[in-house]
Order: C-alpha cells, then sequence, then structure tokens
C-alpha cells in the first residue's frame, strides 16, 4: 500500500505538550515533528507514558494547549474556531478510546447512532446506519443490548463501530484491540485495514506488534519524541512477514527496518 | 439544528426517567410554586368576579350610580371604602327623578343604608344594617320574598321588610308577619321576609339576610331629613341599552350637578372594582410569596443539574470527541432542566386548582379558569428553568474533554 497519495493529512512541526508548571514541568510531547499524508495507517508504539495518548488528543482536536504548529488539511489548527473544530471532530475524525467510553445508559444501537446526532440525521436514518455497521461487526443481535451487559469484547467492537459511523477520513484509535481475543482483533483490524483501502488515514496506537503488519507505517515513540519511522518501506517490510507467524519483539523488528533503511541510503 | 432539539427532548426524557426518584423530587419543589400561584391567582380571581358574577346573573343591565369619583387604582388599601360611607352624598332625590325619565330606564331605585339598633324580643346583631330605599328595589336586586310582601306606596309608611337571618336574631323565628320591630325606637310593622339569599358580598354592598328594608321617605325622616343616597341602582330596558342609558345618565345629572363631575355610573366589572382591587392587592402580596417558593424550587433543580453534569462529565467528553459543539452540551442540559420545570408546571397547574377548589369549598366563590392563570405558570416555570439550569448547562459545556474523559477511568 505504497500507493499512498502525497497530500499531508496532518503536518506536525515542534509540536509540544507541557504538564505542571515551574519545577514540576514535564514534557509529555518535547518536539514532535511528524507529517501523515492521506491514506497512511500508521501504528504509534512505545512504552506506557511515552506521550501516544496525548499526541492523539492533540490529533484528534480534543487538546488545543500545546506549544508548536499543527496543520489538518493544510489549515493551521490553532487558527480554527471551537465550532469548527467541533464540526471537524463530527465530520472527518473518529475516535477509539483506550477505555470503552460508551454511555452506560444509552443501548448499544443508541451509543453507534451517537455521532450522527451531531452530523443531523434524523432518528430513523441514524439507526439505520447503525445498525447496518453493528451487522459489521457481527453485533446486530445486540443492538439493545445495554453496554453493561456485553462482554469486554464486544463493547470495544461497539465502540469501534461507533468510531465508523460517521465515516471518517482519520480514525484516531487508542488500543483498538487492547481487550479483545485474537479472533475479535482479526475482525477489527480486517475493519480497520478495509476502511483504509477505502482510501481512509488511521492512526492507531498499540502496544500488540502484532498489529502493526496490518501498518503502512510505524513509529516508535519514546519520551516525548519519535524514536523510529518506517515511512517509505513499513508496508513493503510488513508484507513479508507473515502474519500467522509469532512476530519478533518490538524491538527486533525496529532494529530489523532501520538496518534495512541504513542499506538504502 | 431541529433534529437536534428533538433528540435534546428524547435525550432528556430519557435521562430523567433513568433518575426517576430524584428527578420527581426536583420537579415537586416547582409543583409546589406553581401550585400555590394558581390557587392564588384562580381563587383571587374568583372573589373579584363575584360581584359581576351576580350582575350577570341578574341579566347584565344593571347599572350603579355611586357619589364620589370612582378612582381607578387603590393607592391605600386602608381607604377603600370607608371614607365613602360616612362623607356626604353628593346623590339627590332630584337626581332619582333624572334618572327615572332617562330613555331606556326600566326602574331606579336609591339605596340608603343607616346605622343604628333593630331590637324586637332580642336586639340583632351588629351586622344587621337598615336600608331605606323604594318598592322597586326589589325588581332591580331581584329580591325574593318568603312570606308577606315588599315595600309598597299603598302601604303604612312604618313597614319594614326583614331579611331572614334578622328575622331569626330577633323575633326567634321565620315567620315574623305581623309582628313589630323597633328601629331606632320607632316601631314598625314587619310585611314581608326574605326568602336566604347567601351572598353576604354584592354590588348594593348590602347583606340582605341581615337588612331591615324601610321606607325611603321613612328613613330620610330618621335620618333628619336628609336624603344619604350611597347608590342608585339602575336597570336599564335591555343589556344592548346598558351603555346608551350610561351615557345619557351621566349626561343629565352632571346637568342637575351643574356641571361637576362628582360622582360615577358604574357597569360591569366597575362596580367591583373596590372590592376586587382589593383583592388584588392581597392578591400580588401572597403570589409574591409563593414565588419564593418557587424560587427555592429553581435552587433545586440548579442543584440537581450540577450532580447530573458531575456525574455525567465523562459522556461530556464522549460526546465532544464525537463532535458536539459546546453550544450542542448546554442545549442539552438546559432543556433537561426545562423539561424539570416544565413537569412541575403542569402538575403545579393540575394541584392548584384541586387545591382551589377545595378551599372554595368553603368560601362564597369558585375558583376562575382563564387562560391568563395558565400562561403566567407557564412562563413563570419556563424562567425559572432557564435561569436555574443555565449556569450548569454552561459549566456543562465548558468542561475541558480530555479532562472528563480520564475523570472516572
Amino acid at each position: 500500500m505504497a500507493d499512498t497519495t502525497s497530500t499531508p493529512v496532518i503536518k506536525l512541526h515542534g509540536l509540544q505538550k507541557r504538564f505542571g508548571i515551574g519545577d514540576a514541568e514535564t514534557f509529555a510531547l518535547n518536539g514532535v515533528n511528524l507529517t501523515i499524508n492521506k491514506g497512511e495507517f500508521v501504528a504509534i508504539m512505545g512504552p506506557s507514558g511515552c506521550g501516544k495518548t496525548t499526541l492523539l488528543n492533540i490529533l484528534g482536536l480534543l487538546d488545543r494547549t500545546y506549544d508548536g504548529e499543527y496543520e489538518l488539511n493544510g489549515t493551521s489548527v490553532a487558527t480554527i474556531s471551537k465550532r469548527k473544530r467541533a464540526k471537524i471532530r463530527s465530520q472527518q475524525i473518529g475516535f477509539v478510546f483506550q477505555s470503552f467510553n460508551l454511555i452506560n445508559r444509552l443501548s448499544v444501537i443508541e451509543n453507534v447512532a451517537l455521532p450522527l446526532i451531531y452530523k443531523g440525521a434524523t432518528r430513523t436514518k441514524r439507526l439505520i446506519i447503525a445498525s447496518d455497521i453493528l451487522r459489521n461487526f457481527h453485533l446486530n443481535e445486540r443492538e439493545y443490548y445495554m453496554p453493561y451487559q456485553l462482554s469486554g469484547g464486544q463493547t470495544q467492537r461497539v465502540a469501534i463501530a461507533r468510531a465508523l459511523v460517521n465515516d471518517p477520513s482519520i480514525i484516531l484509535a487508542d488500543e483498538p484491540t487492547g481487550n479483545l481475543d485474537s479472533r475479535s482483533s482479526h475482525i477489527i483490524m480486517e475493519e480497520l485495514s478495509d476502511l483504509h483501502k477505502r482510501g481512509n488515514t488511521i492512526i492507531m496506537v498499540t502496544h500488540n506488534p502484532r498489529l502493526t503488519t496490518y501498518a503502512s507505517r510505524v513509529i516508535t515513540m519514546l519520551d516525548g519524541q519519535i524514536n523510529t519511522d518506517t515511512k517509505e518501506d513499513a508496508s513493503s517490510i510488513a508484507n513479508r512477514y507473515e502474519i500467522h507467524k509469532p512476530l519478533r519483539p518490538v524491538k527486533q523488528k525496529n532494529r530489523f527496518l532501520n538496518r534495512i533503511k541504513r542499506r538504502k541510503k | 439544528m431541529r433534529f437536534l432539539l428533538i433528540n435534546h427532548v428524547q435525550n432528556a426524557k430519557q435521562s430523567l426517567k433513568c433518575s426517576r426518584v430524584r428527578s420527581t423530587l426536583t420537579m415537586l419543589g416547582i409543583t409546589i410554586g406553581v401550585a400555590s400561584i394558581t390557587t392564588i391567582l384562580s381563587l383571587s380571581g374568583g372573589a373579584s368576579r363575584v360581584i359581576s358574577s351576580q350582575i350577570d346573573a341578574l341579566g347584565g343591565n344593571i347599572a350603579v350610580i355611586k357619589p364620589g369619583v370612582a378612582s381607578s387604582t387603590v393607592n391605600n388599601v386602608a381607604q377603600t371604602q370607608s371614607t365613602r360611607d360616612y362623607a356626604t352624598s353628593t346623590l339627590t332625590e332630584k337626581d332619582i327623578t333624572y334618572i327615572e325619565n332617562t330613555p331606556q330606564v326600566q326602574s331606579a331605585a336609591p339605596l340608603m343604608v343607616l346605622s343604628g339598633t333593630i331590637k324586637a324580643d332580642s336586639v340583632a346583631s351588629s351586622s344587621s344594617v337598615i336600608v331605606a330605599t323604594t318598592p322597586k328595589l326589589q325588581n332591580i336586586a331581584n329580591l325574593k320574598l318568603r312570606d308577606g310582601q315588599f315595600l309598597d306606596n299603598q302601604l303604612d309608611k312604618n313597614t319594614v321588610v326583614v331579611g331572614l337571618q334578622l328575622s331569626i336574631d330577633t323575633f326567634g323565628t321565620e315567620s315574623s308577619i305581623g309582628k313589630i320591630l323597633t328601629i331606632r325606637g320607632q316601631n314598625f310593622t314587619v310585611v314581608g321576609v326574605l326568602k336566604r339569599i347567601n351572598e353576604p358580598v354584592n354590588y348594593n354592598s348590602v347583606d340582605f339576610d341581615n337588612a331591615a328594608i324601610i321606607n325611603f321617605e321613612v328613613g330620610k325622616s330618621l335620618n333628619q331629613n336628609v336624603a344619604q343616597i350611597q347608590q342608585i341602582d339602575v336597570k336599564a330596558d335591555s343589556v344592548s341599552n346598558l351603555n346608551k342609558v350610561v351615557a345619557s345618565i351621566n349626561k343629565t345629572i352632571k346637568n342637575s350637578h351643574k356641571g361637576e363631575n362628582d360622582f360615577s355610573v358604574l357597569i360591569g366589572d366597575k362596580i367591583s372594582q373596590p372590592t376586587s382591587q382589593l383583592f388584588f392587592m392581597i392578591a400580588k402580596v401572597t403570589t409574591a410569596i409563593a414565588a419564593i417558593s418557587l424560587i427555592v424550587g429553581g435552587i433545586g433543580i440548579m442543584n440537581i443539574m450540577l450532580v447530573t453534569v458531575a456525574e455525567r462529565s465523562r459522556e461530556i467528553g464522549i460526546r465532544k470527541a464525537l463532535g458536539a459543539s459546546n453550544a450542542d452540551i448546554s442545549w442539552q442540559f438546559l432543556i433537561e432542566s426545562l423539561a424539570i420545570s416544565l413537569g412541575g408546571c403542569v402538575s403545579g397547574y393540575i394541584l392548584g386548582y384541586i387545591i382551589a377548589i377545595a378551599i372554595s369549598k368553603f368560601l362564597i366563590f369558585t375558583p376562575v379558569f382563564t387562560w391568563q392563570i395558565a400562561i403566567t405558570a407557564l412562563i413563570v416555570s419556563l424562567i425559572t428553568g432557564t435561569l436555574f439550569g443555565l449556569y450548569p448547562a454552561l459549566r456543562a459545556a465548558h468542561k475541558d474533554p480530555i479532562e472528563s474523559l480520564h475523570r472516572y477511568e
């Protein structure tokens, strides 16, 4: 999938995010430079606390308190009004959270239909679309269950269905398969890569190196900075791995990728 | 936006259903406030309508002429009527003749209320009154006799018609025809006993159940030959001619009073104005007190909404992440508080009328049903809902989505 068009969707320059003030000041992100083109499937890896989630929040326009430049589709995000930002979130961005983040008092189908509300769809239309997407996730029999009646895996699938319901061009996933068994993970990853094939940009944070095989690009982060990036060859390298084979640990893999890079130069 | 509004309403319905006890209790605060306002307004409306409804019952073709100019507003609650009763009347006997000669006037009767003791076997209570009038009053005020006859010019001057209660109080019996009643030391023969009317408040300001009605001429002689006319009741020949009658009476009496405007011709609601305005003032004060309970209810709404917002900060975070703008969030919570206050409004309105009807069983009037009361209840509760729901809604809207999302993790 190296046929990515070269228009940058996301462009970060010197992105910094600080927590605390004075002596207690820490940098969750410390100078991130990153360009993500349209149609890329980016997997971000790294140890806990390296700033993956913070980066995702900034990319999803939820966090506005950062230093540095962030351009989304060529416009600097700092200049976009609050209302416009909500509109972009509604129409272009789909979130899959680390925890499931479903609304407990709403049924499964209503949870999935939630983003459509802010898009202005009628109730009937919302439910039809939500029902369709739930069928893709084999959850159509659970439509009127409440979230607490589902297993963890099912809950996360609902959460992912919700992120996809608006047909967003950018999908931000924070450990989408973190709570799923391998079969469900497979279904979800297939769904994500299907979306990817249709031209959507996907940015996924994960701890599971197995999932990077779906990605066209793997970025590892360390201490608020980008450690390694497999921009050019990620997909071709990844394709060499057979999915069902046990994978090597991430570090090993990255070392391998870097070696290839160096050789190319 | 339209769909969003519908959705907010659905959402509010659902979230209120989720915490049913809490919403009901919050609603109860508004219910009590609206109920007390509705009760007070409907009863005070009923009170001020007592007199005009009596006139309507008499055919609606009654005009009342009173000495002095009726002020349109009551400036001093203590001074509504008492001064006028003791001041010398500007109406004269000549005026009665003029009025009777006005075209389209069917009949007119002066009313002269005298003070003094009434006694026979026992002394009548202080609430009884002596009324001097002409025989025509029977027709105008539609006084029905239980026994005997009304005053008549053919009869002896010293005859009296007594109210039923007065008859019982003084003679100890309802049938007192032919007995002697002493009024201000003068003896009168009872020629008639009125049927019980049970209208202590009426446009004549006379409780006929407790009245001794004597001839106008005799009344004048009891009052040092001065006709102290408190009011003249006029009956037009039809309702449609009433306005014409009022205009021509105004003209003739003004002429006879040398152009002075020292009297007033009142019809309809205006007749009861002094009384009803007193009621209105009392109603205003009590409504203001009732409004305090509404404020308390409003604070209850605000309190509960703040709790709801805190409870749902995660939901707010999720909704924002999924594309809800600040306005969407604040609408969601504002509509929820409006739903509470509207629910309180409807139940309060119903409860208010139940209370009003229950209370009116002990009173001489019934509560009124007007759209003004319904609108007042609606507007008042909407204002309360908006006012006290606004702060929690804005607070919800300005929550930081990331913080909200991580709040309960």
